[in-house]
């Protein structure tokens, strides 16, 4: 009577809500630099999942049950990430995004330049979108944009049910595959960030959904389902180059599929053709800067892993994700990384036991061996994590294997819950696991130091303060219109937003070397005025090229609070160029300003 | 439409969210009438229009209405984009409900004249349980506590505050500037302001800031004959009144040039 009574849908929301309570107040505290135990966080994070996961896994729930309880699950796990950081974007790629859609409502018209990410304005799907929701609305691009891929959330896990449940013919499977999902290592901040992606895959399942509802539609309904694919593989070949490049894919080994496998269905080829159409229409005509964005990045990746596998460079330590100040970055401890390591374990055998009974059951669909392939793909990009320079693309890759890796496990958590004694246990041992692998995920996709919030602002006798760097994007936003400035990484991101100006960092052009180097050397000032940038950023923190770490104020007794010499800030003086603004660890620079 | 009610009230629904968007100065009145103008409406009328008579299951049609709503806004985006006019609060306007009452036109002709029936079609839902919208509603409740907890800026007392000292030239002219203190201080705190403008002139000011406080003076330069005149504000805390806390520089005019 009590299980029942927990067990329905409106305790489990409520479960939810205060496990979302807790997630907000374990980063609430760490933001008011009081040193909460994670704990509460991921007490927080499994109060939310695993009742859904063990109602998910009872045979009793309804469809319409089944489908409330994974938009639930994808609501609540999207508001942690909601409640990380309260009303700004935080996350390195989200400062990016934000400034296009800043952009288009500035100039009304798209492509306009963006030096963070060169290449994003030229895929303006999200921007655009949201841009759409802002001028209606007149909310802020934060507000907009939280809803915007809100909506895109929920619309992927509803997607992924009705791909789950039409593929494995079980809504039970499918509630269960899509509980598996939210364990990938981008789930729960990676892909629910202000940023393309966040937009694109969801539209991707979509697409997927939509062509596999096609193949079990009448004659009569297989035009309709046409229209929701085509239109959702246009808006994706103009919103994310990787997830365009990847629906081509899967559309053309499915048309290959088809036809070695003698499906007695119509070949998917026109799909295959449209989606390599636009997605090469676009590279070439629109998005030309793609290829040198990309192509470096998977090159050296193809370097690293050569590297690493041959023995000539050591291979990349795991739990240690990229920072400025690496020895400094707290390591993962021992016990999240055992459970990272399980969280892998429990997904490797839901794997091994689902493709023997996928493989007896569902070979004769090519969808199904499509997703058994990436399912093994996934494994073999985890082998990436460990080249230094590949582990990115192995960690962005695995959100797209990891669609099939979780419909696999379907069958492999299918075989835990066959009728039988001790049912109750089983279903207990399968919450278990799916809860292992939500929160081992969650402790691979993003570094453990900070997987909670920290102070971007506070407030002192009932007043906002603001870190140096949020102050001097404020600064410039109120006082230097569209200015042109070169900055160490953390201070360019929120320069762009909510600056609103020019900001160039990073290594094309080397602008790290000028703000970072205690010395002036005689290529530095030909290169800032080759790109006119007047405003230099000199920053004396060494958080300061860290983009997920270098926007917050220090914090006292806390790592990262190392500073570098003097002459990254007495070079400009010395030349002599005018003093803009002073933080006391921040000072900007107008080079225009001399005597 | 005759006899589509769901398609009429697509058609009138975008057309009054539109009219409120564009026309109501009211923040959240125009969040109401944006959200369904643009993340559900299009979508709803395109997929009416795609299926027609065939038969779509609730919730598939919910999902597909928000999925094609946003695949429509992003291509949308590449639409408006062509126009001179681009894309601004009035084209979404007009965009939004003209792609509904194109597609509910559509859907109408597609699905042809209905049905005349007696009995009504709208399926009467259950009644929640009174426990179950109370439990609801506190979900609810603790739900907004926790994204309103995540809004509030909160006392940090480790983190290490500052203060910023900045000056500007007021305008382009550049005769004038603008010297400003900001206190991102988790107390009171008071200082000595020195501005000095050229060689002869100098002024000196008692700046007293609350946490996050800001105080702005604004000074005439006086021109140099045939050179530039340098201004220096230099920042002074109370408790180290010998010790130099911050110092901003300028030569005004400023040139136009690099180094």
């Amino acid at each position: 009577m009590v299980l029942t009574r927990l067990e329905s849908p409106p305790v489990i929301a409520l479960l939810a809500a205060i496990g979302l309570f807790l997630c907000s107040l374990a980063n609430a505290l760490s933001r008011a630099t009081l040193a909460p135990s994670p704990l509460i966080y991921w007490i927080g994070l499994l109060v939310i999942a695993l009742p859904i996961f063990f109602r998910l896994s009872s045979a009793e729930p309804s469809y319409r049950e089944r489908l409330g309880l994974i938009l639930l699950l994808g609501l609540a796990l999207y508001c942690v990430k909601v409640v990380h950081d309260g009303i700004f974007f935080t996350f390195s790629d989200e400062y990016v995004h934000a400034f296009n859609v800043h952009n288009i409502e500035k100039y009304n018209h798209l492509y306009h330049f963006n030096p963070g990410i060169q290449t994003t304005p030229y895929y303006p799907g999200l921007e655009g979108a949201t841009s759409a929701l802002t001028m209606l609305s007149g909310t802020s691009i934060y507000v907009s944009g939280t809803i915007l891929v809100g909506a895109a959330r929920l619309t992927f896990m509803a997607a992924l049910f009705f791909l789950f449940a039409r593929l494995s013919g079980s809504a039970r499977g499918a509630g269960i595959g899509v509980a598996i999902y939210a364990g990938s290592s981008n789930f729960l901040f990676w892909g629910a960030q202000f940023s393309y992606e966040s937009l694109s895959l969801p539209l991707l399942v979509v697409v997927l959904m939509a062509f596999v509802e096609r193949e079990e539609a009448t004659e009569q309904a297989r035009a309709a389902w046409a229209v929701p694919m085509v239109l959702g593989i246009l808006a994706i070949a103009i919103t994310h180059h990787l997830s365009s490049y990847a629906l081509a894919l899967i559309f053309v080994a499915l048309a290959v599929l088809y036809r070695v496998m003698k499906i007695d269905k119509p070949n998917p080829w026109p799909f295959a053709v449209l989606s390599v159409g636009v997605a090469l229409g676009w590279l070439l005509i629109a998005a030309r800067s793609t290829t040198g964005y990309l192509f470096p990045v998977l090159e050296e990746a193809v370097k690293a892993i050569w590297k690493t596998a041959s023995g000539e460079s050591a291979p990349r330590t795991l739990f240690h994700q990229a920072s400025t100040s690496a020895e400094t970055v707290a390591s993962t401890p021992l016990a999240a990384r055992a459970i990272a390591l399980l969280a892998v374990a429990v997904l490797a055998l839901g794997a091994f036991v689902g493709l023997r009974q996928v493989w007896r059951l569902e070979r004769g669909k090519p969808m199904v061996l499509l997703f058994c392939a990436g399912a093994v793909a996934f494994f073999a990009a985890l082998a990436l994590r460990f080249a230094p320079a590949a582990w990115e693309t192995g960690n962005r890759a695995g959100g797209y294997f990891f669609i099939g890796l979780a419909f696999v496990c379907i069958y492999g958590a299918a075989e835990l819950l066959r009728r039988g004694p001790s049912l109750m246990r089983r279903r207990l041992l399968l919450s278990g696991a799916l809860g292992i692998v939500l929160v081992g995920g969650a402790i691979s996709g993003w570094p453990w130091d900070i997987q909670l919030a920290r102070p971007l602002q506070a407030s002192a006798d009932g007043r906002d303060i603001d870190s140096d760097s949020l102050a001097l994007a404020e600064f410039a936003r109120k006082r230097l219109d569209g200015s042109r400035f070169a900055a160490p990484e953390s201070d360019a991101r929120l320069l762009l937003t909510p600056g609103n100006q020019i900001a160039y960092s990073g290594q094309g052009p080397d602008i790290e070397d000028i703000v970072d180097q205690p010395t002036l050397e005689s290529w530095q000032l030909p290169l800032l005025q080759e790109y006119h940038l007047p405003f230099v950023v000199a920053d004396r923190r060494t958080l300061s090229e860290d983009t997920l770490r270098g926007a917050y104020f220090p914090v006292r007794g806390q790592y990262g609070n190392e500073q570098r010499e003097k002459g990254v800030i007495h070079k400009f003086a010395h030349i002599p160029a005018g003093r803009v603004w002073q933080s006391g660890r921040i000072v900007l620079f107008n080079l225009r300003d001399r005597p | 439409m005759r006899g589509q009610r769901d398609l009429q009230w697509a058609c009138l629904a975008a057309v009054a969210c539109a009219l409120v968007a564009a026309l109501v100065p009211l923040e959240a009145v125009r969040l109401i009438a944006a959200l369904p103008l643009a993340l559900f409406l299009p979508g709803y009328a395109v997929i009416a229009a795609a299926f027609g008579s065939s038969e779509l299951a609730p919730p598939k049609r919910l999902a597909l209405s928000v999925a094609t709503s946003l695949s429509l806004l992003a291509l949308g985006t590449f639409v408006l984009n062509i126009f001179p006019f681009g894309l601004t609060t009035a084209s979404w306007a007009v965009l939004l409900p003209l792609i509904v009452i194109a597609a509910c036109r559509g859907a109408a002709v597609r699905r042809g004249r209905p049905a005349v029936s007696g009995e009504s079609r709208s399926a009467s839902l259950p009644r929640p349980a009174f426990a179950s919208v109370a439990l609801g509603a506190l979900a609810l409740a603790i739900t907004v506590a926790a994204v309103a907890l995540a809004q509030k800026p909160l006392p940090a007392d480790d983190a290490v505050g500052f203060t910023a000292l900045w000056m500007l030239p007021t305008d382009s002219r550049e005769d004038a500037v603008a010297v400003g203190v900001t206190s991102s201080q988790h107390h009171p705190t008071s200082y000595r302001l020195e501005v000095s403008l050229g060689k002869n002139q100098s002024k000196t000011y008692r700046v007293h800031l609350d946490p996050g406080e800001e105080r702005a003076i604004e000074l005439a330069v006086p021109p140099r004959p045939g050179g530039r005149t340098h201004v220096v504000a230099s920042l002074y805390r109370k408790a180290e009144p010998q010790k130099l806390y911050r110092r901003v520089t300028s030569w005004l005019p400023r040139q136009k040039t690099f180094p």
